[in-house]
């Protein structure tokens, strides 16, 4: 199912998690891995002169500089190329949100893997998934896996993939895709709600009885879908979603996490990326996908 | 009765230095090049402890920990986490230990007298 990947980067070492993900799928599994990379927005239309997206500076993209970045970016990932042998590098100039999808489009490609940001230190920039992110995982056909701590960047394939739902209409192209994840690459699946209690005081009675109601619902709602599938099992938790998600999927040892890329935003194209999913992505041990459309899951 | 190492790793001259080191100080020891074949030697020989790489083929090291802690007999069995990977001590955040290659062989014989005597 992970026939065609793009590894969207920059090159910077905040995309080596990203890359190193990629490249070990596309060995794994047998997937063409596409490394792109865009150069830099354009001056002036149709101008050969662009602004670099890493320095901001301005440059003249001729074939000697196209080269050398090629180079560059073999030299960065020599590692991973080694063995690697459906793995091609392509350049482009633009935005980069538009240029990723645009490739992404053109391949029909079955996932986008990138960092959640590109690398600047500054602090917004490491609490929360940077613009490129925002607009990729937003507007993408197909899965977006994004991989922001080092930590995240896993360790082998996947085996063990936990799928967080707030029940939202999103969360069901979030769940098939999980699903169909877990049966073809025989993956144990946990199905997780968890129930909002942040900044509430309730009555632990109240609670309870909330949580026998997820559970249920859960159970209504995703394992009728499922078929034969019977590596799952199912957990409700109480607290702040983001944290009780990163929790469970570092005490069940999960390698991927899935959500939808929003929830309350019905119209996919005005919603922002949801809160619970963009804490997920920052904080997570291991690589977590968006799922914003149904076409690719 | 000496106790008992399984080394787990996909690298011979690993397995074999340590199987080695070990020996050493008086340890026995089992080998395993992937965590298929560490599962079947940890059901089979019950070691004390289990040092553990991280990237291997056919079976990774945490895939391997989660089908341990899954297993009654074997789920309480120590593991020190060897690995040449960045950021390696988050992938088994319930290992007694994480060590980055090129390790200390020292430190190492330290942490296992102190976890299994």
């Amino acid at each position: 199912m992970f026939k065609k990947i793009i590894l969207a980067t920059t090159g910077s070492p905040a995309s080596f998690g990203a890359a190193r993900v990629a490249f070990d799928m596309a060995k794994r599994y047998g997937s063409e891995v596409t490394i792109f990379h865009v150069l830099g927005v354009p001056t002036k239309a149709f101008s050969q002169v662009v602004n670099d997206v890493r320095t901001g500076e301005e440059i003249e993209v001729d074939a000697d500089y196209l080269a050398w970045v090629e180079e560059e970016l073999k030299t960065t990932y020599a590692k991973q190329f080694a063995g690697a042998e459906n793995a091609k590098i392509v350049l482009a100039t633009g935005m980069p949100p538009r240029e990723i999808l645009r490739e992404a489009r053109n391949q029909d490609a079955d996932l986008i893997v990138m960092g959640a940001s590109s690398g600047d230190s500054a602090k917004y920039q490491r609490g929360y998934p940077g613009s490129t992110l925002q607009k990729v995982a937003k507007a993408a056909r197909c899965p977006v896996l994004t991989v922001h701590r080092e930590s995240a960047s896993y360790w082998g394939g996947f085996s063990n993939i936990l799928f967080g739902t707030d029940f939202s209409k999103q969360a069901t192209s979030a769940f098939k895709f999980a699903l169909n994840t877990a049966r073809e690459l025989d993956c144990d699946l946990t199905i997780f709600h968890a129930l909002d209690i942040s900044g509430k005081v309730l009555d632990q009675d109240q609670i309870e009885e909330q949580l026998i109601v997820a559970r249920k619902r859960i159970r209504a709602t995703y394992v009728p879908l499922m078929g034969d599938f019977k590596n799952f099992d199912i957990e409700v938790w109480e607290g702040a979603p983001y944290v009780e998600i990163v929790k469970l999927a570092r005490e069940k040892q999960v390698d991927l996490i899935v959500m939808a890329h929003h929830a309350h935003e019905l119209d996919a194209e005005k919603a922002k990326i949801g809160s619970t999913v963009e804490q997920v992505i920052v904080r997570a041990n291991c690589p977590v996908v968006s799922v914003s459309k149904p076409d690719k899951v | 009765m000496s106790k008992k190492i399984l080394i787990v790793d996909d690298d011979q001259e690993i397995r074999s230095y340590l199987s080695e080191l070990f020996g050493d100080n008086g340890y026995e020891t089992v080998t395993a090049e992937d965590g298929i074949v560490a599962i079947e030697v940890a059901e089979k020989e019950t070691p004390d402890l289990i040092t553990l790489d991280l990237e291997m083929p056919n079976e990774w090291g945490p895939r391997f920990y989660r089908k341990l802690s899954q297993n009654e007999a074997l789920k309480r069995t120590p593991v020190i986490v060897i690995s040449g990977l960045n950021a390696n001590q988050y992938a088994i955040p319930k290992a007694v230990a994480t060590l980055t290659k090129p390790f200390d062989a020292d430190q190492l014989i330290a942490i296992v007298k102190e976890t299994i005597g």
